[in-house]
């Protein structure tokens, strides 16, 4: 620009970046598909080992044939008292269940996942545990994925 | 998460209370309902809300035809606390 007295000022203000997109197209009709669930909201199962509140990259299978009540969530990031009172809330495997029975969708995958979003380790997310969690549904033949987080 | 999924080949879709946080994120599709974080799939104990959520959270996996793109969700719940 020519009326600039400076040349290669910039803002000092922090601009995020988005990242480029992916895409994976759908291939069948949902009442072909085998959805897999996928929460951020740090679900696991009672007598698995609790998250790491302060930030913690790992993540645990939470199997569709669980009982709610044996289900619980350790989080460090948002208010757990509605999933608390209903892990469907964040984890709606129980509607999903509900819609494959209705034949909506053909079924709900076997080993589903947890995990607790919202910081922690980014680095190790995007290396390691994204990857991980990919492969896993990935090997169970699963469709399509629904996610909770943000 | 979500990119790595997609990036692998299975489609996906998010349920996101914060949907500038989702967008920022990158993600390839996502739903809106007016929800606070901690309930994104509807209200507790609300089965009627919930499977409306999933129900039309999955119909947009097939509808919505370009990444980055976020549906509001017609459903809207107040958490008491």
């Amino acid at each position: 620009m020519s009326l600039t007295v400076v040349k290669g000022l910039q803002s000092e203000i922090f601009v995020p970046i988005t990242p480029p997109p992916v895409w994976a197209p759908v291939t069948k009709p949902l009442n072909e598909m085998i959805i897999g669930l996928a929460t951020a909201a740090g679900v696991h199962r009672k007598d698995d080992k609790k998250f790491n509140l302060a930030g913690d990259f790992g993540w645990r299978q939470v199997d569709s044939d669980s009982k709610p009540e044996d289900l619980m969530v350790s989080h460090g990031g948002y208010d757990n008292s509605d999933v608390n009172k209903d892990i469907n809330c964040m984890f709606p495997y129980e509607r999903l269940k509900e819609l494959a029975a209705e034949g909506f969708i053909k079924g709900v995958a076997t080993h589903n996942v947890g995990f607790m979003g919202g910081g922690g380790n980014i680095q190790k997310f995007t290396d390691e545990t994204g990857p991980a969690i990919a492969k896993f549904f990935k090997e169970q033949g699963v469709d399509a994925v629904l996610m909770t987080a943000g | 998460m979500q990119r790595a999924i997609e990036s692998i080949g299975i489609p996906t879709i998010i349920i996101a209370a914060l949907p500038p946080v989702v967008r920022q994120a990158g993600t390839p599709r996502a739903v809106a309902p007016l929800v606070p974080m901690g309930a994104n799939a509807g209200a507790p104990h609300d089965i009627e809300m919930q499977t409306a959520i999933c129900r039309e959270t999955l119909q947009q996996l097939e509808e919505i035809e370009s990444p980055g793109k976020i549906v509001p969700l017609p459903y809207e719940y107040h958490a008491m606390i």
